[in-house]
């Protein structure tokens, strides 16, 4: 049996992965009981997958498990540890970019991953980084809207 | 007195779960003992199944059980009852389940589907719903006319593949048509589309050894389901028990029943295990309800004033290999294709067909977008003739006090001013002109008006239960499911204004539980805020008396003249006080001495009177309530690529009472990006051999954030009115409703060409600008 060594979430993890093809976002969600990750097509196309490994934000439906191999990963459960909510997060809630939900976890990652790297992200970059999600209840503005409020809470917090 | 709560932006009660990620789907349960599902779909449009072999697949790792649909003698529905739970002598859709298997891990599930060997006999299939009506097509039930059905709101025409017709006659045609002095006429298409909420559907059922069924699902309608599978499996209702967690979307696609019949018929054959199906994207566009799909033709006679004279449609539904949810849809659309207008005379016929596709379901709008596209297109192409505006001609026929509507319904001013939306919408684009066309460029506006009514069983109501706990704080609980629309936000606002109390001390009970929830009818029709509401202010004002009937006994008083204020009872004389809290499980004196009931309280509401429309007329009181309004937009064209660029999106309705804008606000601009797919993106496309190709993302294309409008203006009109909860009304699927007739109105605008066929993609601008070229 193929086993698998990485971290999660900053806590080192082995998981032993079934035959046949098993998908990063599978080893997090059915493995490890990080439901957070959401799975919406399966091809990478939604976003609502996206983790964070090494610094980027990838969507892990589309990462195979091996890949993984190593790495270390953040998931949408490492943000508020503690219980309190990351400024990403509460920019989410105070902009109203939230209805059904399912979408919200993949976006919040992939902001910490730019917001990480590149704090001082001009706009279209923001634009480009949200291009790559779906949702389909919004209609983006408040989506974007929480985006930019969150860079300015991380700005402020600097 | 000034509202507390309602009218507030308080903040989504589930966004700080949702945000964490710790909000519950379906497919983030696990149950102990738990088998996964996958489903083998025939592959092939329309065919009969000679013999499925699963010796070989039942023998894979880890496989528990394969069950296939032979032998099955279960058909399920509402009204129309034509579907197994999966295929059993005949494939009628190529997403059409034909096995399922049960297994200990997905991979071993998915694997051992591919060694299941069925043997097919084609049949020559059906997909264009025009065609399937005809003479000669392919017969897809050979039983239609005879299945068992409500009589006298299902209408099919056996020996034939249309198993639902529904007709409005309104008037009379000739008599309606010879006063027009003009008339305008045309064919339009509204494809088949999926719904796509981001969460795909999913759902766990176990039955257990005493015959008990518990299931979990996504699913907008716990009651129905219940209900549709005691039925089906022939036992009780009181022996199912369906919970529901969060909905990643369902804009209609989750409404009803779709694939729980399925997975529950595959648990009956392992009790004691919990089937888990969590379908893929590809699943849930070709496998699961899908929406739309309608071809038609309609034609307006007016005077040359612009009065409506007459107005003639057909329409067709490609309704797929099933009919229960599509029936109503039809209905539905024949009801509302007018839009929000008076025709003297309405002669309508909607054809509900049977076609090889996937089973049309709900989807946002309800038959709405479909009708209205059709007259809302129209109007625009008679200004032209006339030499008039659109808005013009729209407001000589707008419904308004006194007027009547298709069904014979007459018109209060507490209906809603579409006078109002109009001109907010027509001032909204004036303030910002089109830029002159230019060497990419050409620039165009658009509008269109809506009336939405909520089509609903007769009988449907919503109940709701309210408690105190002895610390004065409240749970309210309601079957209203949330699946994005904000409604356990909307109904703790409404509670906390009903009962007086801080917004914190009110809690909306969250998961839905058919073993202890209230009975609901389903979340549909954009009816909780308001159906659900007058539940809430139902269940509130008996939980006060309550409170002041125990307090009553306390001071040896009149209950009536004890006065209710900010969760207490004040003795107007004494200037004594109770709160709730106190009274919460009756008053106990010092010495433990109680008096009063324990403070809870049930509450429901109808929306009163309604009626199936007439067999023969298809009028009657069967809307309930109606929301109006009116949509417009600026948009651009690039002449060498065919993209549009909506610059300004503006819409305008009369919601009664926004009782939460920032949330109706979110319904309004999250909907008109999904009508602008509709519009310009989305259409499920089929092979030659009738198998849904474009099922994943991104060849199924739905809009993202550089497809959206760069601008939307939303305004809220709250015209007062007797029904809904202070007033507030049905929004959530009217967003929608108007957007690609607006949207291809402005096309016309830019580009001189009337499309009438969605969606309008790039190549077809493209095709027409040359065409037009040509012309020139």
């Amino acid at each position: 049996m193929r086993v698998l060594n990485f971290t999660v979430n900053g806590t080192p993890r082995t998981v032993h992965l079934e035959e046949g093809r098993v998908m990063l976002a599978s080893v997090l969600r059915d493995s490890l009981g990080l439901t957070g990750t959401k799975v919406g097509c399966g091809t990478g196309q939604c976003g609502s997958c996206t983790v964070v490994m090494d610094g980027k934000a990838v969507t892990s439906c589309t990462v195979p498990a091996e890949k993984a191999e190593g790495t270390s990963v953040l998931t949408i459960e490492s943000l508020a540890e503690g219980g309190v909510l990351h400024p990403i997060q509460q920019a989410f809630v105070e902009a109203g970019a939230i209805q059904c939900g399912f979408c919200t976890p993949g976006i919040v990652m992939r902001l910490y991953a730019l917001f990480t790297q590149n704090p001082d992200a001009d706009d279209e970059t923001i634009m480009n980084a949200l291009d790559k999600h779906l949702c389909r209840c919004t209609g983006y503005e408040t989506i974007v809207k929480a985006a930019h409020l969150a860079q300015e809470k991380l700005r402020a917090a600097r | 007195m000034t509202l507390q709560h309602v009218g507030k932006n308080v903040p989504r009660v589930d966004a700080v779960r949702k945000a964490t990620g710790e909000a519950v789907f379906v497919a983030d349960i696990v149950l102990p003992r738990m088998l996964h599902a996958k489903v083998l779909r025939a592959g092939v449009p329309h065919a009969k199944i000679r013999s499925i072999d699963t010796s070989k697949a039942s023998a894979m790792p880890g496989v528990k059980k394969v069950v296939t649909g032979q032998g099955c003698g279960m058909l399920f529905g509402t009204c129309l009852w034509d579907q197994p739970p999966l295929a059993v002598d005949k494939v009628r859709h190529a997403g059409e389940p034909v096995a399922v298997v049960l297994a200990e891990t997905e991979n071993q599930a998915a694997a051992a589907l591919k060694e299941i060997a069925v043997d097919y006999e084609k049949i020559p299939f059906v997909l264009d719903p025009v065609e399937a009506a005809a003479p000669g097509a392919p017969l897809i039930h050979e039983k239609n006319g005879s299945y068992r059905r409500v009589e006298y709101v299902v209408h099919p025409i056996p020996g034939s593949n249309v198993f639902h017709h529904y007709k409005l006659r309104k008037g009379n045609e000739q008599e309606g048509f010879a006063k027009a002095d003009v008339t305008v006429e045309d064919e339009f298409e509204f494809p088949l589309s999926s719904q796509a909420p981001l969460e795909p559907h999913g759902a766990i059922c176990r039955f257990g050894a005493d015959g008990d069924l518990e299931i979990w699902a996504s699913n907008q309608a716990p009651f129905v389901l219940r209900d549709v599978l005691a039925d089906m499996f022939g036992i009780s209702a009181s022996k199912i028990r369906v919970h529901i967690p969060y909905l990643g979307g369902g804009f209609g696609g989750k409404s009803d029943v779709s694939i729980e019949p399925m997975v529950a018929y595959a648990a009956s054959f392992v009790p004691g295990y919990a089937v888990k199906l969590v379908l893929t994207r590809g699943e849930v566009i070709s496998g699961a309800l899908i929406g739309r799909g309608m071809k038609g033709r309609m034609r307006i006679g007016a005077k040359l004033d612009g009065t409506f004279t007459a107005l003639k449609a057909e329409m067709y539904f490609a309704d797929g290999a099933y009919g229960d949810t599509g029936w109503p849809v039809d209905t539905v659309a024949g009801h509302n294709c007018t839009g929000p207008y008076e025709f003297p005379n309405a002669i309508v016929d909607v054809y509900g067909v049977y076609t090889n596709s996937p089973s049309v379901g709900a989807y946002r709008g309800y038959g709405h977008p479909e009708g209205q596209f059709m007259s809302s297109r129209l109007i625009d192409m008679l200004a032209r003739k006339l030499d008039m505006t659109p808005a013009e001609i729209m407001r000589k026929n707008f419904l308004r006090e006194g007027r009547k509507n298709a069904l014979g319904q007459t018109i209060k001013k507490s209906n809603g001013d579409l006078f109002g939306c109009l001109d907010v919408v027509e001032k909204a684009l004036a303030e910002e002109p089109l830029p002159p066309n230019d060497e990419r460029y050409i620039y165009g506006k658009g509008i269109a008006s809506m009336m939405k009514s909520p089509k609903m069983a007769a009988n449907a109501a919503s109940c709701c239960h309210v408690q105190v706990n002895a610390d004065g704080s409240a749970f309210v609980n309601l079957a209203g499911i949330e699946m994005g629309q904000g409604v356990h936000t909307v109904f703790a606002q409404m509670a906390a204004e009903a009962l007086e109390l801080p917004f914190e001390k009110v809690r909306v009970y969250s998961d839905v539980d058919t073993q202890f929830s209230p009975w609901e009818w389903q979340t549909v029709a954009s009816m909780q805020t308001y159906r659900g509401g007058r539940a809430i202010q139902d269940a509130c004002r008996a939980l006060v008396a309550k409170a002041k009937e125990t307090a009553a006994k306390v001071w040896n008083c009149a209950s009536g003249m004890i006065v209710y204020k900010e969760g207490v009872c004040v003795h107007p004389n004494t200037g004594a006080t109770l709160s709730l809290g106190t009274l919460a499980r009756g008053f106990m004196a010092a010495n433990g001495l109680t008096v009063g009931e324990p403070l809870a309280a049930t509450g429901w509401y109808r929306v009163p009177e309604i009626t199936e429309p007439d067999p023969e007329t298809g009028m009657g009181n069967a809307a309930g309530s109606w929301t109006f309004g009116a949509q417009g937009c600026a948009l651009r064209v690039d002449r060498r690529t065919g993209e549009v660029k909506i610059l300004h999106f503006a819409s305008a309705f009369d919601v009664g009472r926004a009782v939460n804008p920032a949330a109706a606000r979110g319904q309004i601009t999250g909907g008109v990006v999904q009508g602008m797919g509709a519009a310009l993106m989305e259409k499920i496309l089929f092979t030659d051999e009738g198998v849904a190709k474009n099922v994943t993302f991104p060849a199924y294309k739905i809009p993202r954030l550089h497809d959206a409008p760069e601008k939307q203006t939303v305004v809220l009109l709250e015209t007062p009115n007797e029904e809904g909860p202070w007033s507030a009304k049905p929004m959530a699927e009217h967003p929608i409703v108007a957007v690609a007739p607006t949207i291809l109105n402005a096309l016309r605008d830019a580009t001189g060409v009337e499309f009438t066929a969605l969606p309008v993609t790039p190549e077809r601008i493209l095709e027409a600008l040359k065409t037009r070229k040509e012309d020139k």
